[in-house]
């Protein structure tokens, strides 16, 4: 018999702003095994790992952890119990050293004073017998993200985590890399972890998991042993309903006789005596959209704030915006010659969180005649324009007059998108543009992508996400390490393992062929 | 109408807490209440006649029309600081300079209203107001100019501006417009033309009176209906998204910081030519620029709120200076604690909080059911 | 004219004073210094200081003990930063405003105080208190130059740099330390990492009220020895501008502090000298902070252009 080393009993979790994010999710993780927790984005499952890990408290339900039912008040009670968790944006410290980032929380101690060599000791010791390959004095800031992601997971370990919960640890690697993980996680399995695997990429989950819960709107659909189910079942249990993975469908084929909504040529910059973009080229045509794939931290959001103009260190090369030269220009310069952005940071960037959404809606085409008088703003003009974009974007508001951050994520991301399609523009950049939404808005967001590429602006698309650069782009550059390390000028007959060797950087292709990704 | 056809996305609050502007104002009034609560509580440990302490406090400006007169006059110079830093503010800035820029640009006025440039009485107050104006403007520039350009930390850079523009004042004053007459450092007297006089003389009501109306107004009509004061929301609120969207912080901060600067020397200037015959450095203005910084998160940043403010202060600092005249054991900066405490509560998101969600989640639920 | 200035700088008068004078901008300065380091900014330094050296002069007067008065000023300070923490993390008010504020009434607060005790608005002279002493140290008084320095220094002034070691020693080699120092670089790592960040951001607050308050009294009960309105005159500015030039370099905190000490010492010993006009003299130290603080940020901008920056 197997021992069951975590319930949940009819866990409900309600926010303050009245959103019901878990209702009476039941289910049972058994010791040893890898579960699986699946569903689209926003369907609850962030949260109810934040209820198992401490860090939210049920509204009503309970929690039970092997035997005692739990009443964690933060996650340090999770952490004694033996929870440990791998979050999907690293918790680390860049400035600190590897140890530095483990013991934190938990130092050895002689006197009052952190015993550093002990620390040392153990930290190596325990990368050691898992194989990890870190050498732990070394500064975080200097790992690569799947290193960084080892480190997270030797923070669990060095607290001898018996159930370790990985939220979404893919989404930063690449196929390779995550093969490898998949076999370290079979390792602990091995050695009596219980891993609870989060995750919304489906061939993934079904590689690695014993049983799979699916999670829908906050409610769970059930707990399944993987042998037992089909993919296709597995997908409606998800979503309930059949989804268009092919966007290339909805692409029209009209000739836009190919001119270059944006020019980048042997753009270089670099940081503490390292290049971190290394003499890239490329171009963006009107009626395309241009897909940069690569893993996180290659040099993807520095080549997007050389372009929006928001970048502060100097950089050498020529950027050219729908055929103007703008590397002199600000980023309202650059938006008057026809630039839209979607940011990555919708939160930081992306919004004013307190103010309206009407507001939220024109920040940047505010100076735009039709929505001015002589003197003052037209107030009843933004009210239509506003009310326009709510009723075409579908977002869920009772009023333009909410403030923005009352939305949920998936609509505060129309709210976005919304703005910049109303930009009209002939360029657009979009940067990790369904992060963390669900898979409505995430629909919604491509389509809204497509028709603007069909209506003749070159957009360029900037995601970590591998299947949303796959199924929107219509070519494809691969960047590592600041370069483009491949160019795929037809990104249908590209495969996912073929770009992963790129992203790892274990191929790189020739200067002729890359060439394409300008002149193409 | 328009009005009609988008009614699904205009709804009408209806009057209850769960309308923000009502519920500020309950906030505010709660706020006031427990403030003069506790001011009630500290009187009854240092007054004999606590009762008759709050009561003079409350209504002793109106017993006499010169007292409400005095608050009338003295208001004014209060509420254009309160009207610069609430533009400061609004945009998201922290330029503390206002304190030095009353101070220096006193030095103008001071220099202007002595010199015998024009004998016109409406023109003399005005080449004042214009002097201090400009000086005021462009000397705010240096601190706002520093951050938006090198992010140098503006708070610390624009307070230690305040005690390097006091010096210069005090040595300007000192070497070149002094007078022998008096023993402190001051100025020698304003000319008889600089002076402004009433237009309503039992209320001490003058011109400027009409002047902060119209400033208020026309600040009002900028930070709410023009794209200056767009910019200023967005940047106030977020000011990444501000720069992502295009604005120039750069030039909203120098633009901010002008204006800021001109109702400094607007401020200035009516204290010196309503309020005194001469200026001394060390005293008629100073801590009007620090005031303002309060008025303006009472005021909440927003013009009327802020003029309001001022009235309500120095009708305040006006009851506890008649209450000082019949009982001398309580010092008028008990007006200070009075003013402390609505801040923080006011300044606070989560004061009545639960009563506030309590009605959210009601209608949410409402909502849900529907 | 020259000579004098040259003689007056390298005095060992001058030398005396300005390390009476930095006494309260290192405690000004170490007080801001832990604040940042978990994550908190703390602007009201400037005001703890008001209220501590305005508390210390009562509680010493009251008691008949200077030490008490310490203690009081000490109190007040705590009191102080936990209102702060009070209305910035229970009540959800902008700590920066609350902080702002705090320094605008500080001053109208103290006179209030003081004059419900002495009945006078400027200073406390007219009360009778005990005051701290100076310390001779047997031996090190007698070594001539050394002596001279290193002993008769004021009481708090030992204390203020035994506390800068223990300081350094607390944040960078014991636990709390570096949870406090995780709390500021990354506060979600720290939360995640079992660390109850709000308890440790409220102790370095209280450790910044403590500091603040120790260089208020020191100005009350040591420097000055009575409690005057304005007395602070932006020394704990100095404090936080210190902190804002080290950028986190514990022992550039404690250089930054020192300099604008010695900004002070010539300000005052050249304000005796009438061959220079007073008021502008009166200014020095806030010019050179204004302007030393210009400088290192435009060289960062410069350094930030050139592409090089720290990952914090």
């Amino acid at each position: 018999m197997s021992e069951t080393i975590l319930k949940l009993d009819n866990v409900t979790k309600v926010y303050p702003n009245g959103t019901v994010a878990n209702r009476d999710i039941n289910m049972e993780f058994e010791k040893g095994e890898i579960h699986s927790i699946v569903g689209e984005n926003g369907a609850g499952k962030s949260t109810l790992m934040k209820v198992i890990f401490g860090i939210e408290r049920p509204s009503s339900g309970s929690v039970t952890y092997k035997g005692e039912e739990t009443n964690f008040s933060s996650s340090m009670d999770a952490i004694k119990a033996g929870i440990g968790m791998v979050h999907q944006h690293f918790m680390l410290i860049p400035s600190f050293s590897i140890v530095d980032n483990i013991i934190l929380g938990d130092e050895p101690t002689s006197g009052i004073f952190i015993d550093k060599k002990e620390a040392a000791r153990r930290c190596q010791e325990l990368s050691d017998k898992y194989n990890f390959e870190l050498d732990v004095n070394a500064k975080v800031s200097t790992l690569s993200v799947a290193k960084r992601q080892k480190v997270e997971i030797l923070k669990t370990l060095y607290r001898n985590a018996e159930l370790i919960i990985l939220d979404e640890p893919t989404s930063v690697l690449t196929p390779q890399e995550t093969d490898k993980l998949f076999d370290q996680l079979r390792s602990f399995k091995e050695q009596g972890h219980t891993i609870l695997f989060i995750s919304h990429k489906l061939e993934e989950v079904k590689k690695i998991s014993d049983k799979i819960s699916v999670i829908r709107n906050g409610v769970s659909k059930g707990t399944y042993l993987n042998e037992d189910l089909s993919m296709q079942q597995l997908t409606n249990l998800i979503i309930g309903r059949d989804l268009d993975s092919d966007m290339n469908a909805y692409k029209t084929h009209e000739d836009f006789h190919n001119e270059k909504a944006l020019v980048i040529k042997d753009l270089y910059m670099e940081r503490n005596g390292k290049p971190v973009l290394d003499h890239m080229s490329f171009a963006v045509k009107n009626g395309e959209i241009l897909g940069i794939a690569g893993v996180e931290g290659n040099g993807q959001q520095e080549l997007v704030r050389c372009i929006t103009g928001l970048e502060e260190t100097a950089y050498t090369g020529d950027i050219e915006i729908c055929g103007n030269r703008v590397n002199e220009l600000n980023i309202k310069g650059r938006r008057d010659l026809g630039m839209a952005y979607i940011p990555e940071d919708r939160m930081g960037d992306g919004i004013a969180g307190s103010l309206p959404i009407s507001d939220n809606l024109i920040s940047t085409y505010y100076d735009r005649d039709d929505i001015n008088n002589k003197v003052f703003m037209n107030s009843k003009a933004i009210k239509e324009t506003a009310e326009n974009l709510v009723k075409t974007f579908a977002v869920k508001t009772k009023t333009i007059d909410a403030a923005v951050n009352s939305l949920s994520g998936g609509n505060i991301q129309k709210v976005v998108v919304a703005r910049e399609y109303n930009t009209n523009s002939k360029f657009m950049i979009a940067e990790q543009p369904t992060h963390g939404i669900d898979i409505g808005s995430e629909e919604f967001v491509h389509h809204k992508l497509i028709e603007m590429r069909n209506a003749g602006a070159g957009i360029l698309l900037v995601s970590a996400n591998l299947n949303e650069v796959m199924s929107l782009s219509d070519r494809i550059i691969v960047m590592f390490d600041g370069q483009i390390a491949g160019y795929f000028p037809n990104a249908k007959d590209v495969s996912e393992s073929e770009l992963g060797m790129y992203m790892l950087g274990a191929k790189h292709q020739t200067p002729q062929e890359i060439g394409g990704a300008l002149n193409d | 109408m328009t009005d009609n056809k988008n009614s699904k996305y205009s709804k009408n609050y209806k009057l209850s807490i769960s309308n923000p502007k009502l519920f500020d104002a309950i906030k505010m009034t709660i706020a006031i209440l427990i403030a003069l609560a506790i001011t009630f509580v500290i009187l009854c440990l240092i007054s004999k006649d606590p009762v008759n302490a709050i009561k003079t406090i409350l209504f002793g400006p109106l017993s006499k029309k010169r007292y409400i007169g005095a608050v009338i006059e003295s208001f004014i110079s209060f509420a254009f600081a309160g009207l610069a830093a609430g533009v400061l503010f609004k945009a998201g800035g922290f330029n503390l300079g206002a304190e030095g820029i009353f101070i220096i640009t006193g030095a103008v006025v001071a220099w202007i209203a002595a010199s015998p440039i024009t004998t016109s009485p409406i023109l003399h107050p005005v080449l004042c107001y214009l002097g201090a104006m400009l000086v005021g403007g462009i000397l705010m520039i240096l601190p706002s100019f520093l951050k938006a350009k090198f992010g140098t930390n503006e708070m610390v850079v624009s307070l230690m501006s305040n005690s390097i523009y006091a010096a210069i004042t005090a040595y300007i004053v000192r070497n070149w417009i002094s007078t022998a007459q008096r023993g402190s450092v001051s100025s020698k007297d304003y000319l008889p033309t600089a002076r402004i006089g009433y237009l309503y003389e039992p209320l001490r009501i003058s011109a400027c009176f009409i002047l902060l109306i119209v400033v208020t107004i026309v600040l009002y009509l900028v930070m709410n209906k023009t794209k200056l004061g767009y910019q200023m929301r967005i940047a106030g609120t977020n000011p990444k998204f501000a720069e992502y969207s295009g604005v120039s912080a750069f030039r909203l901060s120098i633009t901010t910081a002008v204006i800021a600067g001109v109702l400094c020397g607007m401020g200035s200037t009516t204290q010196l030519l309503t309020q005194t015959s001469y200026y001394t450095p060390a005293q008629s203005l100073v801590g009007i620029g620090f005031s303002g910084m309060l008025l303006s998160m009472l005021g909440k940043n927003n013009p009327i709120g802020i003029v309001i403010a001022a009235f309500f202060i120095k009708y305040l600092e006006q009851g506890a200076a008649v209450l000082y005249f019949v009982d001398g054991a309580v010092p008028s900066e008990i007006v200070s604690i009075v003013e402390g405490i609505v801040i923080m509560l006011i300044s606070s998101q989560y004061f009545l909080r639960r009563l506030r969600e309590r009605q959210l989640l009601k209608e949410g639920l409402e909502e849900h059911a529907e | 004219m020259q000579n004098s200035i040259f003689s007056t700088l390298f005095s060992m008068r001058f030398l005396i004073t300005a390390i009476r004078l930095a006494t309260p901008i290192v405690f000004a300065a170490i007080g801001t210094f832990i604040a940042a380091s978990s994550g908190i900014g703390n602007i009201a330094i400037e005001s703890i200081m008001t209220f501590a050296a305005l508390a210390g002069v009562l509680g010493s007067y009251l008691s008949g003990s200077a030490w008490v008065g310490v203690l009081t000023g000490i109190a007040i300070g705590i009191v102080t930063v936990m209102l702060i923490a009070f209305f910035s993390m229970k009540m959800g008010a902008n700590a920066m405003l609350i902080m702002i504020a705090l320094n605008t009434f500080a001053d109208s607060v103290a006179i209030f105080v003081m004059f419900l005790m002495t009945g006078e608005k400027g200073t406390t002279a007219s009360l009778t208190t005990p005051i701290l002493s100076t310390l001779d140290i047997p031996i090190i008084k007698d070594i001539p130059i050394l002596g001279e320095i290193v002993s008769g220094q004021y009481v708090l002034t030992y204390i203020c740099w035994l506390i800068v070691i223990l300081l350094f020693i607390f944040i960078y080699k014991t636990p709390t330390g570096m949870r406090m120092r995780a709390c500021g670089l990354n506060a979600d790592a720290a939360r995640t990492a079992g660390i109850n960040v709000e308890r440790l951001q409220v102790l370095s607050l209280i450790l910044s009220g403590i500091f603040a308050a120790l260089g208020g009294v020191y100005l009350s009960l040591n420097y000055l020895k009575i409690f005057s309105r304005g007395m602070v005159s932006g020394q704990g500015w100095m404090g936080v501008a210190a902190n804002g030039i080290a950028a986190g370099n514990y022992w550039l905190l404690i250089l930054a502090a020192l300099i604008f000490a010695v900004f002070r010492a010539v300000s005052i010993s050249f304000s005796s000298n009438s061959a220079f006009p007073t008021d502008l003299v009166n200014a020095i130290p806030y010019f050179a902070v204004f302007v030393i603080l210009t400088v290192v940020s435009i060289v960062n901008y410069y350094r930030v252009k050139r592409g090089k920056v720290e990952e914090h």
